[in-house]
């Protein structure tokens, strides 16, 4: 009996050797990191002549000591009696250390770092002492926000962007629903369908400012079919006349948002259509019988029996173009860069133009459009979160 | 099934349905065949107008080796590589662990650290750009690739963390338990035990964000500057400045981003389609 309880004791004793090594490997990297790698060392070393070519090797120089002192320091704890007596309890906070650290530094706390900047005047300099030259100015930056009128133009636009991507959601049941067969090759044509969602913003809006172009683009062929017809002009070229000239669709503020969004909603409408796709493969067939038996058909059967089945896939579908919604910055980007006179700046790309754009370091004012516009994602994001919560109540 | 599957209605509407599939799909895949031709066709015919007839000489070649001979864009496509494959492989990595974690230890703030990687996942970008640009500069990060490629995978290990969590949860506790009670160490548990078994949720992550980080444009936009370190997407826009008018190019260009993450969704369709749809189904 004593026995056993000795070998219990001495099972769970620290384990001094582990300890003890692991420390001095810690200790060796940290006094590594803060003391001796430094950008002018690896200059140094290599020979680099300009700081910029020697940032890199540092920075892997660094990563490469950081990882050992991660691995170090979790060796480190393992060792200790504390540890091996309540493992249950210490182990998830090591498997999480390096995630969540990394997690908190690069997203948590920036957002309250961006809310703060949003009280201060400062265009994201220091000076040579590395000493911050803003100063704090309160309430400012909101108040000139409410008397600028591209901040309406860009909330107003928002508002319609929310508004009809939402068409993606019914669209992509459609499509879902057209596509729900099974004839030969139906999977490649799902696939086919889904291709917008795949290739990058970017893409889709470079290629919708080509189809919008009034002079070659996709659009002003389908209108010269009804409104044109080429000439031969005394050059001997062939020209096009046109009765009604094509309409310049991003090249109008009242337009040019509709067609960004049109554009948007391409690849959008093909995520709905392939999150419907696979709820509908998991639609109840006793539950359609059934429904078969009480008589309902088409119209009345999707709305009764399939939609209720189709509600997890609803939820996400709408989630995700919210979130599209409010995010879009790549496509304006692309194609019109917030104009024509600031009709197409949305919250997102304002942000961005006014923090970092040409001439202009306003990085108060850009961190209070953008919190505005992390306080709109808020609603939504609890939304989603309460949602969750629920389901995992549900669960247990 | 629903709707009613076509082999049950009568012949016409069975000919009809095989008919209005090709032609839908002509329609809703328009305008990037429209680009694909533009992309092989001789600048004269795009100036008379010719858009969807044959283009009056195949360039397919010339206007592709142009594209290469004129532009980095070799340089840009190695770049979005070097930016998206070690990210893949690192906030994949760290979710395996985070989501690990979450999933198997029913500790107090397992369900709140679980809904601050779900909530920091959907915060618009913006909020977090200023403040990643300052931490990057005083890390002496800025402008290279390394430090853009440390935040995404920061910002990546949420969306990994979720789908990670939620595909352990789903795996049966008896085992882990088990092999708890043989006494088996936590990290062997997790390295011979569970990893085994998330290995489609790790196939089908790494097809997402594979495909995240080709397609990213802002962030590429805010955190590198110097020409020789730009992704691709970011290297189009700035051709799309350059070919002013030479849309056969611009098209030419836009169609070389597109295929990598096209090529990657044929390869691994199952698990691309399984990840984006996680939850599609649940309840």
């Amino acid at each position: 009996m004593e026995n056993s309880q000795l070998g219990n004791h001495y099972r769970f004793a620290t384990s001094a050797k582990q300890v003890t090594v692991a420390g001095l490997i810690l200790l060796a990297c940290l006094f590594l990191l803060y003391f001796v790698i430094s950008t002018s060392m690896v200059q140094d070393l290599f020979g680099y002549s300009q700081q910029i070519h020697a940032r890199v090797p540092t920075f892997f120089i660094r990563l490469a000591v950081a990882i050992v002192a991660i691995g170090a320091a979790l060796y480190f704890i393992t060792g200790f009696s504390f540890y091996k007596r309540n493992k249950i309890a210490w182990a998830p906070w090591l498997f999480l250390a390096l995630g969540l650290g990394l997690f908190m530094v690069y997203v948590i706390i920036p957002i309250f770092q961006s809310m703060s900047y949003s009280f201060t005047k400062w265009d994201g300099l220091y000076d040579i002492n590395g000493v911050w030259t803003g100063e704090w100015v309160g309430f400012h930056n909101y108040k000139l926000l409410l008397d600028d009128p591209n901040f309406y133009t860009s909330l107003k636009n928002n508002l319609l962007w929310l508004v009809l991507y939402m068409l993606a959601v019914p669209v992509g049941l459609f499509i879902a629903l057209f596509l729900n067969q099974t004839v030969t090759g139906i999977r490649i044509y799902k696939s086919l369908f889904f291709f917008p969602f795949v290739i990058s913003q970017v893409v889709v809006g470079l290629i919708f400012t080509w189809a919008y172009n009034p002079e070659f683009g996709l659009l002003s062929e389908f209108w010269s079919w009804f409104f044109c017809e080429t000439k031969e002009n005394i050059m001997g070229n062939l020209t096009r006349v046109c009765s009604v000239e094509p309409p310049s669709i991003l090249g109008n503020e009242h337009s040019a948002t509709y067609g960004i969004i049109a554009a948007g909603l391409w690849p959008q409408i093909a995520y709905c259509m392939i999150l419907y796709l696979t709820g509908l493969n998991n639609v109840s067939p006793d539950q359609i019988e059934a429904g078969q038996l009480d008589g309902a058909k088409g119209w009345k059967m999707l709305w009764y029996v399939v939609l209720p089945q189709l509600k997890p896939a609803t939820f996400i579908a709408v989630v995700v173009t919210v979130i599209g919604a409010l995010r879009s910055f790549d496509m304006i980007a692309t194609m019109t860069q917030g104009g024509p006179y600031g009709s197409t700046n949305v919250l997102a790309y304002y942000m961005y133009d006014q923090a970092v754009g040409e001439g202009v370091g306003r990085y108060g004012y850009g961190s209070a459009i953008a919190t505005v516009l992390f306080l709109i994602m808020l609603v939504y994001i609890s939304y989603f979160l309460w949602q969750m919560y629920q389901d995992e109540k549900e669960a247990h | 099934m629903f709707p009613k599957p076509i082999e049950q209605r009568s012949v016409g509407s069975r000919v009809a349905y095989n008919l209005a599939l090709p032609i839908a799909l002509l329609l809703w895949l328009l305008p990037l065949l429209a680009i694909f031709m533009t992309s092989i066709r001789p600048a004269s015919d795009i100036a008379t107008g010719n858009v969807f007839g044959l283009p009056s000489s195949f360039q397919l070649l010339q206007n592709y080796g142009e594209v290469f001979a004129k532009t980095n864009a070799l340089r840009y496509l190695i770049n979005t590589l070097l930016i998206a494959v070690p990210t893949m492989l690192m906030s994949v990595a760290l979710a395996c662990l985070t989501g690990y974690a979450l999933a198997v230890y029913r500790f107090k703030m397992a369900l709140p650290l679980f809904f601050l990687f779900v909530a920091g996942n959907f915060v618009p970008f913006q909020i977090l750009m200023l403040p990643v640009v300052d931490l990057s500069v005083r890390m002496e990060v800025f402008n290279t690739v390394p430090g853009l490629v440390l935040f995404h995978a920061a910002f990546q290990t949420g969306f990994c963390t979720l789908f990670m969590r939620n595909f352990i949860k789903a795996l049966p506790f008896e085992l882990i338990e088990s092999a708890r009670l043989e006494g088996v160490s936590e990290f062997k548990i997790f390295w011979y035990l569970v990893l085994p078994l998330v290995k489609p949720a790790i196939a089908a992550l790494c097809v997402l964000i594979f495909t995240f980080i080709w397609n990213d444009f802002f962030w590429a936009t805010v955190l590198l500057q110097e020409d020789s370190s730009l992704p691709i997407t970011v290297g189009v826009r700035t051709l799309n400045g350059e070919f002013v008018q030479q849309w056969h190019l611009v098209s030419a260009a836009s169609l070389l981003a597109a295929v990598p993450p096209v090529f990657m969704f044929f390869l691994m369709q199952k698990h691309f389609i399984a990840g984006l749809t996680l939850g599609a189904t649940k309840g």
